[in-house]
Parts: C-alpha cells; structure tokens; sequence
C-alpha cells in the first residue's frame, strides 16, 4: 500500500472514530506519562542528588572496622601506607587511588568578615588531599580552561604588581592575566612548615631557623608583625592583624626589608611573637555542599543574606588556628600558629563540614602537633573507577585487602541502591499501565474491526492483500500509541516542571534541595514515543490478525 | 444443462467442473454444484436465477474473492486457485472492477478519494494522474462537482455512479456487477444501466452482472441462468 494513501486512511479512520481513538489513547497517556516521570525522576535522583553529593564511581576506604559492644573498631592489620595505596590503585577497574590524612590535631578557624559584614568562628577539621588529585574537578569547576584561552579582543594590561590589574586578575611577567585559583592549590605552598628538628618535615628537608626548607626552595623572607592589639591569647580573635604597611604601634615599626611582597602575609612563629615569615595563605579547597547549607540554613539562623554563587567565593580569607581547640587539649602555646587560608577552590572530594588543604601540609602539621607516627599512615583511601559498572568488583577487591568502605560510600550505596529499586518499582508500575491500556488498546480494536469490517471487504475487493489491511490497523495503533506517547511524556515533562518550580517555591529553606529532582535525557521523549507505539501496536496485534483473516465474500454478501 | 466451454484463448472467463461448498448451521451446502462457462472479452453476459441459485457465490469466484473452489476456473488465464493472497489481491486491484448493489463506499472519505481508493494498493500511476483520471470519471458519470463531498450527501443513483467510476479508475478489462441497480428506483436503474452500457462499450470491458431483474439481463448479450448450483440454460 501507498504510504501517502496509507497513512490517508489512517488519518481519514481515526477522524471518524476519534472519540473511540481519544478513549483507547488515554490509558496510553497515562502510562506513558507515569514511565517517563519515573525514569526521569529515577535519573534526577541520581544525577543530581546522589551523584552531586556522593559520585558512584568514587569510593572511599578505611581499614576493616569490627564491632564491639555496638561501637566500630578498627581492627588490627597492617597501616594504610603508600604501599597499601599503590595495592589498591593496582586493582582491576581503578583509575586512580590516594590516601587521603585527616588533621588529628586541634584546629580553630575564623573568617567570613568581607562576606557577611563580622567574623564566623568555629572548630575546625581539615583533611589532606594530594593536590593532584583534585587539581581536575577544580579546574573544572573554576572553567580554568576558558580563562587560560585568552580573548584576543581584550589586550592585556601592563603591570608591575598585581594591584596594578583589575579585580580577578594578577600580574605576570609584566602583564594582567586571570587568577587561575586552581593553580595554587599544589603541594608544598609557599608556606612556612615550622619545625624544631627534620623529623616533621617532608623527607629530603632539613630544619633551619625553625621552618622546614628545601634546597630548591626561594629564600623565604623574615617579617614582623607591625600591629596587633592586645597581647597573648586575645591575639588570635583578632582579625585585625597588621601585616605590610602599617603605621607603627606598641614601638613595632617596619623596616622596608620587613614588608611582605604583594600577594603574601606575615605569618607569625607561634602566636607569642610578631616574627615570622612572608608566605601565601594557605590554599583551601572546600566542598560546593558548604554554600548550600549555609545558604539554607546557616545563612537564615545567623540572619545573614544567602550567598549567590561559589564564584563569590573565591579569593576569600580566613585564619586557622593551628593547635588550639575550643573543646580539646590544645597544643603547646610555643606549636601554635595562626595562619591565613585562602579559597582557590572546590571539590567534592573535599569535607561537607570541613577544608580540604594540601595532603603535605597536613601531614606536616599532623606530624609536629600530634605526632611522626601519625603523619605516616593515611586515614582513608579515596578512589576512582573506570565507570560504575566497577563499582561491585572493586569494592569486593578492596574487602579482600582488609578495606571496607567508609561511612560516607555506605551511606551512598545505600541511596543508591534506594533510588534505583524505587525507580525499578515505579516504572514496573507504569508498565503495568501501559499493560492494561494495551489490553484496552486490544478490546478497542477488536471493536473497530468489527464495526468497519465491511469497509475491509471492500478494501480486499478492491485490491488489498490481508498485509495491507494489516499495515493499516497497526498503522491506525501506532498512530494512536505515538500520539499517546507524546502526549504522556509531554505532559510528564511539564509535571516534573511544576514539581521543581513547586519544590523550588516551597522547600526553598531546606538544606541541600537540588536545583531539580528531575533529569530528562534527550531519548526521554523518543523513548515515551516508542515505548507508547510497541504498546499499542501490541494491543492492536490481535485485531489486526482477525482483520486479515474476514472473509471479504462472506462480509460483502451480508448487505 | 452444461454451457458449452469454448477452448478459446481469448476468453475471459472459462469455468469447468466449478463447486463450491460452504457449511451453514453445522452441515454441507452445495452452492455451485460442476458450473461449465466461458465468456467472451468484451462480453456483456448476465447471471441470472433465483435465490440460492449461485448466483453470488460464482460471481465471488469470478471476481477472485473467493478461491475456495474446486474445478477449474481461469479469468484471464489465471487459475485464480493457484494464486497466493498478495497476487490475488494484485489481480483484483489491477483486472477487475467491482459494482455492488448497496455501493459499498467508505463513508468517511470524500467522493473523490473513493473513486481513487483502488490506486492505494501499489498501482504505479503517479498520484496526480490517478487524481485526473477520478475527476474525468466524475465528470463522465455527471458528477464533477461532487469531489470534495462526502458520499453521505449523494443519493443512491448517484452513489452507485460514483462506486461505477470507482470501478473504473484503474481500466480493469473486467466488471463484475452484483444487483447493481438492486438499491435504485426504475428511473435511476434505467440510468445507470445506461452508464454501465456505455461504459462497457467505451472501455471494451468485459461486463459480467449478476441480477434478478428480466430488464437488467434483457440488455447483455448473453444470459446464463443458474438453478441449485448449476447452469441451468443460456439465452443469447
């Protein structure tokens, strides 16, 4: 039969039986609609709250924990070292592994005073990550790759320092480029690592003048601390430390070999003493999740205005009060320091409710304030996998090394695991309609077939072999099936709309709402189509048989 | 009474020995019981009879709906037996134009895409010129104007025009009519008698009806009277 008369009469039938056609379409619709709500809700889920919090195919280990008396005990093997890093890199699947150091030292942090109008002062927790490894999800998240493409339109400004360039920008080699924050987050930043013998300090590096120095390393550059008001502890709730240019106070001047290059600080020994050295701040990596439960939260309780994006965030200081704890022991006086820190990024690798620092700083500081032993051995093992489908077989890899996953990647899994047999149940609940709408496709047709089944006569007498009577009844289905099917997951699409425009509206205040629960792949509508015409087409399969089979003589002598 | 069967190759329709059988309300009825014929090209033949006689049931062979027989039955030369469903098909589509008596159109389609229903099935005119042939059709049974319009606003003279020009459209060397003025008024029958006439005349179609009416069977050239079954007589 002709396509263009096929689908003629196919269009000219169901005009005539439209309302028929509009009943039969409606469980399609409805089914339709449900499977593509669910998929999309399945796949938003896991898109945009379980991989934006906790990426499947990155896992974290910790040694093999036992219970005891219901509390987890780490039980006794062997540390988790280099060694035992580069065993589990080596696995089938893994992309890449790193020990990952949490500081085991006490720590106090303040800041947020050119955000929020007044200073934020909480304990503190960092963790240690190789700069490597988080250098990619940084990058990207900064988009350093547009910023080193430069615009040709734009010519670059001349300059001597960085203040001669304009906001978000630094001056190299005699020109005003983009801050690349992800750049400074390496290993070994140009900060002082105090230390009283070599035992803290990274191997290969001595102790002189009471800080850690490499042979390759710039000279670093003594500086004092100009003014500071009070004296002993109330020094460090201070954030109004005098570093560079400052008028004299307390009979502490400075002499121009003191002042700090552009860029740096001067970061006191230990905080009984103006004397220290001109260094960065500290680069801080912290986790995106921060923003949102201080936006939703925090934000609220401190009455203070949400902050609109991460960019904002980049570039700002905070200090770190290094051995000094509101609740622990603290440090020796003498070990503390107080040093600033600055945001060059953000990664989910990074703690919810904590900083991500270089893993050489905190092994440093691990080492000095708690001890050698402690800097020696990581506390977790983060890794990455090919894809997800690794994800089982490292995982049962890694429990054969004495590996279990950590809370967090349990804490996922489980989620996951949720979200994927919810998803499974909803759309086994949305084929089951697409089920019961075929079988009501079924009974449509059969009386269809029946009604027109003296206009079939006539189309066998006028030359249509039962193939084409069949073409025209599961064309005249999928006709119905295709327009079902774009309808239910049109109408899917624009109720998954309002569900996030809802959420959005009314759970604005709840912490870490997504920017949607729903992620609709470009197939999503195809498939709807195609899922709704298999469908009916099966429905319409056994009418259209019987179609074939009517005896047109038989029919046509009935008049 | 046995027609006698010209071993003609220029015979359109050639039936020997034909039976055919149906069941009905659980036994055996011998609807057509060893009919001989053969009718001619370009013959106007009618069959006539009473009811029950066959009349339909052979009119289904001839017109290849029906290959439930047993003998031997050529239209055109084909065993219409030995044909699989798609070449049936194909033989009816492009040799044989059917007339029936209640007109048998699609009432959901406008008169011309009717006429134009038979070129659906894989004829090779290019649809522009099926298009011209059904309006030149229309044209010819007086009814140019009615194009457009649904066959539910046509009277059933002018119905049985329009399922004429149907039947026409694709040229088909022969017309099996079946009461096809069975539905229609004196007047109207008388008329598209005359149409049938002219057309059969024009198209040197072979012009088979199957009627009950003395005055329809008056005009072919040849009548062939069915009783139980078999061929009971023919009038030249």
């Amino acid at each position: 039969m002709r396509l263009a008369r096929l689908l003629s009469l196919i269009g000219h039938n169901l005009r005539s039986s439209w309302v028929r056609a509009a009943l039969a379409m409606v469980g399609i619709v409805v089914g339709t609609g449900l499977l593509t709500f669910f998929l999309g809700l399945g796949q938003g889920l896991r898109e945009k709250v379980l991989e934006r919090i906790f990426p499947v195919n990155q896992l974290e280990f910790e040694p093999r924990a036992v219970q005891i008396f219901g509390i987890e005990q780490v039980a006794l093997q062997e540390p988790l070292d280099e060694a035992r890093v580069r065993q589990v890199a080596a696995l089938p699947g893994v992309v890449r592994a790193f020990g990952k150091q949490k500081s085991s030292f006490p720590a106090r942090l303040w800041g947020g005073k050119e955000l929020l109008g007044y200073n934020l002062f909480t304990e503190a927790f960092f963790d240690g990550v190789p700069a490597q490894v988080l250098r990619s999800e940084i990058e990207a998240f900064e988009d350093a790759g547009a910023k080193r493409r430069p615009s040709p339109a734009v010519k670059a400004r001349r300059c001597e320092e960085d203040l001669d360039c304009r906001s978000g920008q630094a001056c190299r080699d005699g020109l005003c480029e983009a801050i690349i924050w992800a750049d400074r987050f390496v290993e070994y930043p140009d900060v002082a690592m105090a230390c009283s013998t070599a035992a803290s300090c990274p191997a290969g590096w001595t102790c002189g003048d009471g800080r850690c120095q490499s042979a390759t390393a710039a000279p670093a550059q003594r500086c004092m601390l100009l003014a500071a008001t009070g004296s002993g502890r109330d020094l460090q709730y201070d954030a109004e430390y005098g570093e560079l240019a400052s008028p004299c106070a307390e009979g502490w001047c400075p002499k121009p070999s003191t002042r700090c290059p552009v860029g740096t600080y001067c970061a006191a020994d230990h905080p009984e003493t103006r004397l220290g050295w001109c260094e960065t701040p500290l680069p801080a990596v912290i986790n995106p999740l921060l923003l949102e439960v201080f936006n939703s939260d925090m934000a609220r309780s401190l009455g203070a205005a949400p902050i609109g994006s991460l960019a904002v965030l980049y570039g700002v200081r905070f200090h770190v009060v290094l051995g000094d704890s509101y609740f622990g022991k603290d440090s020796e006086r003498g070990l503390q320091q107080i040093k600033q820190a600055q945001v060059v990024g953000f990664s989910r690798k990074a703690p919810e409710l904590g900083v991500a620092f270089p893993l050489s700083f905190i092994r440093h500081t691990n080492a000095r304030l708690k001890s050698v032993e402690a800097a020696a051995s990581f506390d977790a093992i983060l890794l990455d996998t090919l894809s997800n489908e690794e994800v089982p077989q490292v995982i049962v890899a890694a429990e054969k090394l004495g590996l279990q996953l950590s809370r967090k990647s349990r804490a996922a899994r489980t989620f996951g695991t949720v979200v994927m047999v919810t998803s499974l149940a909803l759309v086994l609940l949305a084929t089951l309609v697409l089920v019961v709408a075929a079988i009501q496709i079924a009974q449509t047709f059969a009386m269809l077939v029946h009604e027109r089944r003296r206009e079939i006569a006539v189309l066998r007498a006028l030359g249509a072999a039962r193939l084409d009577i069949a073409v025209l009844v599961l064309g005249e289905a999928m006709v119905i099936g295709a327009v079902g099917g774009a309808l239910g997951g049109g109408l899917a699409l624009l109720a998954a709309a309002g569900v996030d425009a809802a959420a959005a509206r009314f759970l604005a205040d709840v912490p870490l709402l997504p920017s949607g629960f729903f992620a609709f792949p470009g197939w999503a509508l195809p498939l709807s189509v195609a899922v709704a015409s298999v469908f009916t087409v099966l429905g319409a399969l056994g009418p259209a048989l019987r179609a074939t089979t009517l005896d047109p003589a038989a029919v046509l002598a009935q008049s | 009474m046995r027609e006698q069967v010209l071993p003609n190759a220029t015979a359109a329709i050639a039936a020997q020995g034909l039976k055919r059988q149906f069941a009905a309300d659980g036994r055996l009825v011998q609807a057509l019981d060893g009919v001989d014929l053969c009718i001619e090209r370009g013959e106007h033949v009618a069959i006539v009879g009473r009811s029950g006689a066959g009349k339909s049931t052979l009119l289904n062979l001839i017109g290849a709906l029906d290959r439930g027989y047993q003998g031997s039955l050529q239209v055109f030369g084909q065993e219409l037996s030995r044909l699989p469903d798609r070449a049936l098909a194909r033989f009816r589509n492009r040799q044989i134009g059917f007339v029936f008596q209640s007109f048998n159109l699609l009432p959901h389609l406008t008169v011309g895409d009717n006429v134009m229903l038979p070129a659906s099935f894989g004829t090779p005119i290019a649809a522009a010129e099926i298009e011209r042939r059904a309006r030149q059709l229309l044209q010819e049974v007086g009814l140019g104007e009615r194009f457009d319009q649904p066959p539910g606003q046509l009277s059933g003279g002018e119905r049985q025009r329009v399922a004429i020009a149907r039947a026409l459209l694709l040229q088909p060397p022969l017309l099996v009519c079946d009461e096809p003025t069975g539905s229609l008024d004196a007047a109207t029958a008388h008329q598209i008698l005359d149409l049938l006439r002219q057309t059969q005349q024009q198209s040197g179609a072979t012009l088979v009806v199957v009627t009950h009416d003395p005055l329809v069977a008056a005009l072919a050239q040849r009548t062939i009277v069915l009783d139980r079954g078999r061929v009971a007589g023919v009038q030249a």
